[in-house]
């Protein structure tokens, strides 16, 4: 595909095809290659405590989810405050058929693949049915219409038995060709498939960018009425970019239930759904890689805020726990900040410091 | 059928809160088409400011009352003053995204005082033994709270029909461009409809306080109820805050008072108010007295 090392400076595309390769230059996809052989690599070399691992775990479910998020706000121009609901639905998909047949049923426990990706077309079902506002309505009743799913969502759950009234729904541990994925294998196994799952996904996303499929969320986002008038159906593709963000989502929820091992609804929170409108944010709505800096930026803050507030308490001695003032005070005041000053997100500091690179040493 | 006129009472005291919340929140979505996720907070510190001002400071409860909505008058303008002014223009993700950081911010500040996990309740200023008519008992706070809203939404009403700042208000809410070409400073105008909203939302929050307690997380969800309020009543309508707050308390009042405990329901009050909004949003997309916009493409 990518024939061409280096690009010209400008756009000296000549067919349509050039212009939508998915890889620009060979440089492009070597780069790519070679950071996702180091992603699938390093835990063979280093061995690091299972407590590190669970959080790039977490971040890499986090990625999944924003990846959706992002196809919705930052692609389609549609404010979500209800993702984290969409990530439960996925969840509670697979903690139902915990609750029907046991938490070590040979479904859960080998048919794995096929629960995450139920969850997912769970998640896309209730993405359409949320969105279906969407072909009267506009930017801030839909904003205030996924708030109203989260609500009750986070009521559907809390008010089921069947649910456990939100309890912790046990999950079992999965079976693997190789034999059942045992307590010391759990968090790099799972790495592997979050990987491999974030691969796939992150490839479909910069390939549905490439089609009409993804140009219309783009024109909807930009102008919807324009985009009626060049014979797009702005409704549907609203209602289709739910869809989507629900099925990321939805496969996130389920690849969250099995690491977690168990599902609860503490997990699956309005503040949640900030937290993820948060990292596409701070990563950078509308771009692919903002959706890997965003979660990751967040939970290296929240990591940094825990150990700041306990060191400040033992200054201070206080004794009650400061992180839970001290985190959503940095937390806003990231959002706000990011918003006011840079609000392309970190992915534009990597396009800046890319750039430097590229230029260097002959800059304009 | 006392019971049908308890919850009515009942009803009508939470729904006039209700509306008086609301009522901050279409000001500022009326004159500048902000969304404000953050407004239950708002309601939150007017309340934790009046009650730490009365019952710490030894203030007088009328007089610490007058002095909470001063405060948060001064604090909402400066919210927007620091926030919002920035972001005149910028896209609307921007803006809804600001206030939920500024939500996130309030949160955090009000968890470093002792209000974040601790319940709190105002002394008791009026008599405690209720009035009873024909079976129905109504406490005077609740009934001083009612009138105290009455009288909230007279004054503003007064000042937007009476006041040359109401009046330029009310031009800036209607046509923008217009009202900055006969001189109305629009800044000017943004700022105090944050600040006459942060007002009536320390109100609102007081009385909640006075008639449930303090507790940060009720308040927390009150601001959050404040949703299905503006969108049954149209998000840029003042008539339908207070009328669709009152049928929004109403509303809850029967489901809690109604569906709780029969076919195993439960807690059925705090998500009536969601299912009408989505029912709402599907049905009649811009309330009951919202401006229809109509957009012919």
């Amino acid at each position: 595909m990518a024939t061409n090392r280096w690009l010209a400076t400008g756009n000296f595309f000549s067919s349509y095809r050039e212009e939508q390769r998915i890889f620009f230059t060979a440089l492009d996809r070597s780069a790519l290659l070679a950071a996702v052989c180091l992603l699938a690599l390093w835990p063979l070399l280093v061995t690091i405590d299972s407590k590190f691992m669970l959080v790039i775990d977490t971040i890499l479910v986090a990625v999944v989810a924003v990846l959706g998020l992002n196809l919705v706000t930052g692609f389609a121009g549609l404010i979500s405050i209800g993702h984290a609901a969409f990530v439960g639905i996925g969840a509670y998909t697979v903690a139902s058929f915990a609750r029907l047949l046991g938490e070590n049923h040979v479904v859960l426990t080998h048919a794995w693949p096929l629960l995450i990706l139920l969850g997912g077309l769970v998640g896309a079902a209730f993405g359409a049915l949320v969105g279906l506002p969407a072909m009267r309505l506009k930017h801030l009743y839909l904003a205030i219409a996924t708030l109203s799913f989260q609500m009750i969502f986070q009521w559907v759950i809390n008010f089921m038995d069947f649910f456990n009234q939100g309890q912790t729904i046990a999950i079992g541990r999965v079976a693997w060709p190789g034999g059942t994925v045992t307590r010391g294998q759990h968090y790099l196994f799972w790495y592997y498939i979050i990987l491999t799952v974030i691969v796939v996904l992150a490839f479909a996303v910069r390939n549905l960018l490439r089609t009409r499929y993804g140009r219309c969320l783009i024109a909807v986002r930009d102008n919807d009425r324009a985009a009626d008038a060049m014979g797009m159906h702005p409704g549907l593709t609203k209602v289709y970019a739910f869809a989507l963000a629900g099925f990321f989502a939805g496969v996130a929820g389920g690849l969250q239930a099995y690491l977690y091992r168990g599902v609860g609804i503490e997990s699956f929170t309005l503040h949640h759904s900030i937290n993820y409108l948060a990292m596409a944010i701070v990563g950078g709505l509308g771009t692919l890689h903002g959706a890997f800096w965003g979660p990751a930026a967040i939970k290296a803050l929240d990591l940094l805020v825990e150990s700041f507030s306990s060191w400040v308490g033992e200054i201070l001695t206080i004794s009650g726990n400061l992180a839970t003032a001290f985190k959503p005070l940095s937390f806003g005041l990231v959002i706000v900040l990011f918003l006011m000053f840079e609000p392309r997100g970190v992915a534009n500091w990597w396009r800046i410091a890319r750039s430097y690179v590229k230029q260097w040493p002959f800059r304009y | 059928m006392s019971y049908f006129l308890q919850l009515v009472v009942s009803g009508v005291v939470v729904g006039s809160i209700y509306a008086l919340s609301a009522l901050g929140f279409v000001l500022i979505y009326k004159s500048s088409r902000v969304l404000n996720i953050a407004h239950g907070q708002i309601i939150a510190s007017g309340a934790f400011i009046t009650y730490s001002l009365t019952v710490w400071m030894g203030i007088p409860l009328v007089l610490s009352f007058a002095l909470g909505l001063c405060v948060t008058f001064f604090l909402a303008m400066s919210v927007e003053r620091i926030f919002l002014r920035r972001l005149i223009g910028e896209p609307i993700i921007s803006v809804i995204m600001v206030t939920i950081g500024l939500m996130s911010i309030l949160d955090g500040i009000i968890y470093l005082t002792p209000f974040g996990t601790e319940n709190f309740s105002f002394p008791p200023f009026l008599p405690t033994t209720p009035l009873v008519f024909a079976g129905v008992s109504v406490s005077w706070t609740q009934l001083v709270g009612v009138a105290l809203t009455a009288a909230m939404i007279g004054g503003l009403s007064m000042f937007f029909r009476r006041s040359t700042m109401g009046i330029a208000m009310r031009a800036v809410a209607d046509d923008q461009m217009a009202s900055m070409s006969i001189g109305i400073s629009i800044p000017k105008v943004f700022g105090l409809a944050w600040a006459l909203a942060g007002m009536s939302a320390a109100a609102a929050g007081a009385l909640i306080g006075n008639i449930t307690g303090l507790n940060f997380d009720t308040l927390h969800a009150f601001g959050i109820t404040v949703f299905p309020v503006v969108i049954l009543g149209g998000l840029d309508s003042i008539l339908g805050a207070v009328v669709a707050g009152i049928i929004m308390g109403l509303i809850q009042q029967f489901a809690a008072g109604y569906l709780d405990g029969n076919w195993g329901l439960s807690s059925t009050g705090e998500i009536m108010p969601y299912l009408i909004l989505l029912v709402i949003l599907l049905f009649k997309p811009h309330g009951l007295f919202g401006i229809h916009e109509i957009e012919r493409v």
